[in-house]
C-alpha cells in the first residue's frame, strides 16, 4: 500500500474546507447538497485530502465493497489511526466471526425483549420534564436517555454517566487544531479503555449475567478473545451507543418542533411513528464515516489510488434527488426504509435495532406526555460538517 | 409469488422482518434465515414493499 498523495483527477472538483467549522443548523446540509450538484465525486484538501462520493449509488457501492474500501481507517482525515475499534475497523474472516457472535445480543428479537426497560427510562425522564414547560432537548433528554439505556443494557452503573459523557466529548466533539484534536482524542480513548479494563477484570473475578460477562466467552479462530480485543470492542460500542441516538433525536425533534402538521400526525396516529422515524432517518442521516482505499480503483469515473481516503457523508445518500423524489423534503408517506442512515454492507451498524427501538420509544413516550411544543429561546442551533448532532435544542410547551 | 433473498448480500438491516416477521424470518444473529420463500397472494404487496425497502437490494421477486 502506498502512502503517496493521489493527484487530484481532472473530473473531480477540488475543495478546501474544514469540517470542524460550526455553522447554523442546515448550512452544512445545503453545502453538501451543492457538492452533489457539482459532481458525483469531489475532493477536499483538508488533512491529507480525501474523496467524497456524493450520490446514493456510489456511497452504497463503496460500503458494499470492503475489500477495495477498507474500514481500517474510518475518519477521512486520520488515514493511519492509532486505535482499532472492533468490529468497526476489522475486516474479512475476523470481522465475520465477531459479528456472528455479537449478532444474537443485538438482533431485532433480542432488542424487542428490552422494550420495557427502554420505555421506562424514556418515560421517567420525560415525566420529570413535562411540568417544567421548557427544556434543552439535548442536555435534558437526548444525551441522558440513550446513555442510561446503554449503561443498563451493557451492565454499567448509572453513576458512571458524567465521567463517560465527559470523555465522549473529547473523543467525538473535540474542536480546534486537528493535531490537538487527535491528541485529546487518543488521551480520552486511553481513559475510557482504563475504565472499561477495570470493568472487564471485575467481571472475570465476579461474573454476572450482563453483556460484559457474556463477551468474555467470545472466541476468534478457536482461541479466547484477548483483553485488548475486548477493550477495543467495548470502547467503541459504548461510545457509538451514547452519541448516535442523541444526535438523531436532536434532528427529529427540531423537525417536529418546526413542522406542526407532522407532529400532529404523530400525536393523533401513533401507529405511524415507525414509518415517520424511517423517513426522518433518511432525511437526517448525520453520520459521516470513511474508508481507506486498498488498491487503485475509481469512483464514478474518478481515479482513486491505493492509500487514499474516502469520506462517506451518509446524508448525501438520503438527499440524492437522483435516487429519492424531492429528497430534501420530509414526506412521512414516503413508505420506504432503504436509506443508509445505519450504513450498508458487512459493517452495517451493529446497534441499529437498539437505536431504532430507542428512537421509536422516545417519539411515542414524548408525544404522549408532551404533545404540543415549539422551538424555545436559547443559543443559536449549530452543527459541524461531520458526525455532529446539534449543540442545543431549546423547546417550550404549555402556556 | 416467490421471493429470493441473496444471503451473501443480506447485512441484517431487517427491514423485511419489520414488514412481515412471519414471511421474512431471521436467524439467531438477525440475518435472513431463508433464501427462497413462497409468498401467499394476500402478502404480495408486503413482498413488493420488502424489495424496495432493502438497503442492500438483496431481495427479488419471481
Amino acid at each position: 500500500m502506498t502512502t503517496a498523495q493521489p493527484e487530484p483527477a481532472a473530473a473531480c472538483p477540488v475543495h478546501d474546507y474544514t469540517p470542524y467549522e460550526r455553522k447554523p443548523l442546515g448550512e452544512w446540509t445545503a453545502f453538501y447538497d451543492r457538492l452533489r450538484q457539482e459532481a458525483p465525486v469531489v475532493r477536499n484538501l483538508f488533512g491529507r485530502g480525501y474523496f467524497i462520493p456524493t450520490r446514493h449509488e456510489d456511497i452504497l457501492a463503496v460500503l458494499q465493497d470492503p475489500e477495495t474500501f477498507s474500514s481500517e481507517a474510518m475518519v477521512a482525515y486520520e488515514p493511519d489511526p492509532a486505535y482499532r475499534w472492533i468490529p468497526a475497523m476489522i475486516n474479512g474472516e475476523e470481522h465475520r466471526q465477531w459479528r456472528r457472535q455479537l449478532g444474537p445480543y443485538f438482533s431485532p428479537r433480542e432488542i424487542e425483549r428490552v422494550d420495557a426497560t427502554v420505555r421506562a427510562r424514556a418515560r421517567g425522564l420525560i415525566e420529570q420534564l413535562a411540568g417544567r414547560g421548557s427544556c434543552d432537548l439535548m442536555t435534558d433528554f437526548a444525551l441522558k436517555f440513550p446513555t442510561a439505556v446503554v449503561l443498563e443494557v451493557v451492565g454499567l452503573p448509572e453513576e458512571d454517566l458524567p465521567f463517560l459523557l465527559e470523555l465522549e466529548e473529547d473523543i467525538i466533539h473535540a474542536v480546534g487544531d486537528p493535531e490537538d484534536v487527535i491528541r485529546r482524542k487518543v488521551t480520552a480513548i486511553d481513559d475510557v479503555k482504563r475504565y472499561l479494563a477495570g470493568k472487564i477484570q471485575q467481571r472475570r473475578a465476579s461474573p454476572t449475567d450482563d453483556l460484559i460477562t457474556k463477551s468474555l466467552d467470545i472466541e476468534i479462530d478457536g482461541r479466547p478473545v484477548t483483553d485488548e480485543e475486548l477493550l477495543n470492542y467495548w470502547q467503541f460500542l459504548v461510545q457509538a451507543g451514547l452519541d448516535s441516538v442523541a444526535g438523531m433525536l436532536g434532528y427529529f425533534f427540531h423537525h417536529l418542533a418546526t413542522h406542526p402538521a407532522d407532529r400532529r400526525r404523530i400525536v393523533d396516529q401513533p401507529e405511524t411513528i415507525p414509518a415517520a422515524m424511517e423517513e426522518m432517518l433518511r432525511a437526517f442521516s448525520f453520520i459521516v464515516t470513511g474508508r481507506k482505499v486498498t488498491k487503485d480503483t475509481e469512483i464514478a469515473g474518478c481515479p482513486v489510488t491505493a492509500g487514499s481516503m474516502v469520506q462517506l457523508a451518509l446524508k448525501m445518500s438520503g438527499h440524492d434527488d437522483t435516487f429519492y423524489d424531492d429528497a430534501s423534503v420530509v414526506d412521512l408517506d414516503r413508505g420506504t426504509s432503504n436509506h443508509l442512515a445505519f450504513g450498508a454492507g458487512p459493517h452495517r451498524c451493529l446497534g441499529s435495532h437498539l437505536a431504532r427501538r430507542e428512537l421509536q420509544v422516545a417519539l411515542e413516550e414524548w408525544h404522549t406526555l408532551i404533545p404540543d411544543y415549539r422551538l424555545g429561546e436559547g443559543e443559536p442551533i449549530t452543527e459541524f460538517g461531520r458526525s455532529s448532532g446539534v449543540n442545543t435544542l431549546p423547546l417550550s410547551w404549555g402556556r | 409469488m416467490k421471493v429470493s433473498i441473496d444471503l451473501d448480500r443480506c447485512c441484517g438491516h431487517a427491514r423485511c422482518y419489520a414488514i412481515d416477521s412471519e414471511i421474512f424470518q431471521l436467524d439467531e444473529s438477525g440475518y435472513a434465515l431463508r433464501s427462497d420463500i413462497d409468498v401467499p397472494p394476500s402478502a404480495e404487496e408486503k413482498a413488493r414493499l420488502a424489495v424496495t425497502s432493502c438497503p442492500e437490494r438483496a431481495i427479488s421477486l419471481h
